[in-house]
């Protein structure tokens, strides 16, 4: 049995062409590996630019990748001739992050539940359809009477629900979740997370989960990889993570989690200062109070240091805190 | 059904929209019935005035000319009718023509980008650079005096704009979201053009040209005052204020001698430009989904 969702090495490089001079070249991917399991929820966790999305859209094939190779549900992405490709739509879908901007403005709920269907010749007798359209909407926690309306009479929540809607019209086995709560206010947050959990355990779907947020993560995923600057630096199970985490800017992205139960203790793990050193070689090490000198030799690897949690520190400065706790 | 009832509620809740709504349409009967309000004297050329005789000074309103006439003896009640359906003529080709036109420039240069996008838009500021109505003047002048090639002179030097709005338009809403989603959903590039990007992008533009329809008909008056467009004798509203022009200042000490010469004329275009106006604001008001 195949994974849902597998990347192996993958780089990609944002080029852009100038009439004048050099080319513009941004590294965005740097070397990802990284494996969806079956009715897995894998977490992408990290911050703001450090590749989450794009990584999104080379998996969804909206972006080409420079090196390196994604297969999802058993075919590589890349490579897809035009009809194979729109049948992999039917397989791998999207919720993406902004629910204002992801739903065209002229149409109506109907309109925006059936254009999936119309693409993919789904449903064409007008009463299966309409039941079927009520059944996703009830699916989804919405009323069927919404149909006729328009997008910007909703919700951000509400929006995002139909955003859901959309992208499980096709029956997906794979959910790509572009952080789907971020734009949200934290009490529809819980109301989407649990949406998310709900339909992942009815429809056995598998999901590519992205988040800025542990919380959000630790709720919903059952793997979680944490990415800098392009690079996944620790790969675990949830569980594992959150009780070992092994690469100190994983550490400081869980200490800096805010918590309302438990008085903040730890003190802040990113160290504020940037040293002067330059000529780091470890993505992570000008941030890092760990560091050390042979952090400025070579780029750490991702290995296996326990089984199914890897990461890349050579210097892996809590290696010993399980032994003890 | 829906957005027509949107439309009605509008116009009619909304009452500088309502007047907008009912100058446009009064002006639509009169070139509708031009025939009947005005009968034809010469059915080779509807447009041509009817001449009285050869006198030269305009005469007051009277019973036989419901405006009066203007330098020799045109009727100012036959120019202003069908001077309206020539407004319609007018405004509405070329408003068509610079929307069709800027419509394919800006969703080619948008389409394709690169160099072609790079190519198209130098063009469009080229012919920006120059003031429009200079322009049109210097087209219209080559090309020599006449209806329809003041018409190309106008379509000239509007479809520019055009072309600039629908490019901003198409690139902005191509980012969207929605048009990645409906990407990933499977839909290939003509549904995604037809049915996400120009139902989106276009809107604007449309706004802009139930606006320009009174600007271009003021335009078409200022060339046709200036002796490029249409001919003597032609009921053309710029036409009849130009044959006003040595009547205007009237006679020593009584300036409004000959006020009717401008008057019907220039109250025609006044009321036609203005109507277009508010119309296109409730055009912009009901186009926008927001605003239900």
């Amino acid at each position: 049995m195949t994974a849902p969702v597998q990347i192996k090495n993958l780089f990609k490089t944002y080029t852009r062409r100038r009439w004048l001079g050099k080319n513009w070249e941004k590294p965005v991917l740097k070397d990802i590996s990284l494996t969806l399991e079956e009715n897995h929820v894998l977490g992408l966790v990290g911050e703001s630019g450090c590749g989450k999305s794009t990584l999104c859209k080379v998996l969804l094939g909206i972006e080409k990748p420079t090196a390196g190779q994604v297969w999802a549900d058993g075919k590589e992405v890349a490579v897809l001739s035009k009809s194979e490709f729109k049948k992999l739509r039917r397989v791998m879908q999207v919720v993406y992050q902004d629910p204002y901007s992801s739903l065209d403005p002229r149409m109506t709920v109907r309109q925006i539940l059936s254009e999936p269907l119309d693409i993919h010749g789904l449903k064409k007798n007008p009463q299966e359809r309409n039941t079927f359209l009520k059944e996703l909407l009830a699916s989804v926690g919405l009323s069927d009477s919404l149909l006729g309306r328009y997008p910007h009479e909703f919700s951000g929540g509400q929006r995002q629900r139909i955003c859901i809607a959309r992208a499980l019209a096709l029956n997906p086995k794979i959910l790509v979740a572009d952080e789907p709560v971020s734009a949200l206010d934290v009490s529809v947050q819980a109301q989407i997370l649990n949406l998310l959990k709900e339909i992942k355990k009815e429809r056995h779907l598998s999901m590519i989960f992205v988040t800025h947020d542990f919380a959000v993560a630790r709720f919903l995923c059952d793997d979680i990889a944490v990415m800098y600057q392009g690079r996944i630096v620790e790969r675990a199970p949830a569980e594992e993570l959150f009780e070992n985490p092994q690469h100190p800017y994983t550490k400081a992205l869980l200490a800096a989690v805010p918590s309302v139960c438990a008085p903040q203790t730890e003190e802040a793990v990113v160290s504020q200062e940037w040293p002067e050193r330059k000529d780091w070689a470890c993505p992570f090490a000008a941030r890092c109070p760990y560091a050390q000198e042979k952090c400025a030799q070579k780029p750490f690897e991702l290995n296996e240091i326990f089984p199914r949690h890897a990461c890349a520190c050579g210097v892996r400065p809590f290696a010993t805190e399980k032994k003890s706790a | 059904m829906m957005i027509n009832n949107r439309i009605v509620k509008r116009i009619y809740t909304n009452k500088t929209s309502l007047l907008g709504l009912l100058l446009v349409a009064f002006f639509l009967l009169v070139a509708l019935f031009a025939p009947v309000l005005a009968p034809v004297e010469n059915p080779n050329n509807p447009y041509q005035l009817p001449q009285k005789s050869y006198q030269i000074a305009p005469q007051p309103p009277s019973a036989q000319n419901w405006f009066g006439t203007t330098e020799q003896q045109y009727d100012l009640y036959y120019g202003v009718v069908w001077g309206t359906r020539l407004a319609f003529k007018i405004g509405l080709t070329v408003t068509f023509f610079a929307f069709l036109i800027g419509l394919f420039v800006g969703g080619v240069a948008a389409y394709f980008g690169g160099k072609i996008d790079e190519v198209l838009m130098r063009l469009t500021d080229i012919v920006f650079a120059v003031p429009s109505l200079v322009l049109a003047m210097v087209i219209a002048a080559m090309l020599g005096p006449d209806i329809k090639n003041m018409m190309i002179a106008l379509t000239a030097v509007a479809w520019p704009s055009y072309a600039r709005l629908v490019r901003g338009d198409i690139l902005s809403v191509k980012q969207r979201d929605y048009v990645t989603a409906a990407r990933t959903l499977g839909a290939r590039g003509p549904r995604i053009l037809l049915r996400h990007i120009l139902p989106n992008a276009i809107y604007p533009s449309v706004v802009v040209a139930s606006l320009d329809i009174g600007y271009v008909v003021l335009t078409a008056a200022s060339l046709s005052f200036l002796g490029l467009g249409a001919q003597p004798g032609t009921a053309d509203w710029g036409q009849l204020i130009a044959m006003a022009r040595n009547w205007v200042l009237g006679t020593p000490g009584h300036p409004f001698a000959y006020w009717y010469t401008v008057v019907a004329p220039g109250g025609a275009i006044f009321m036609f430009v203005l109507g277009w106006n508010l119309l296109g604001d409730a055009f912009r008001d009901i186009l926008d989904p927001r605003q239900a």
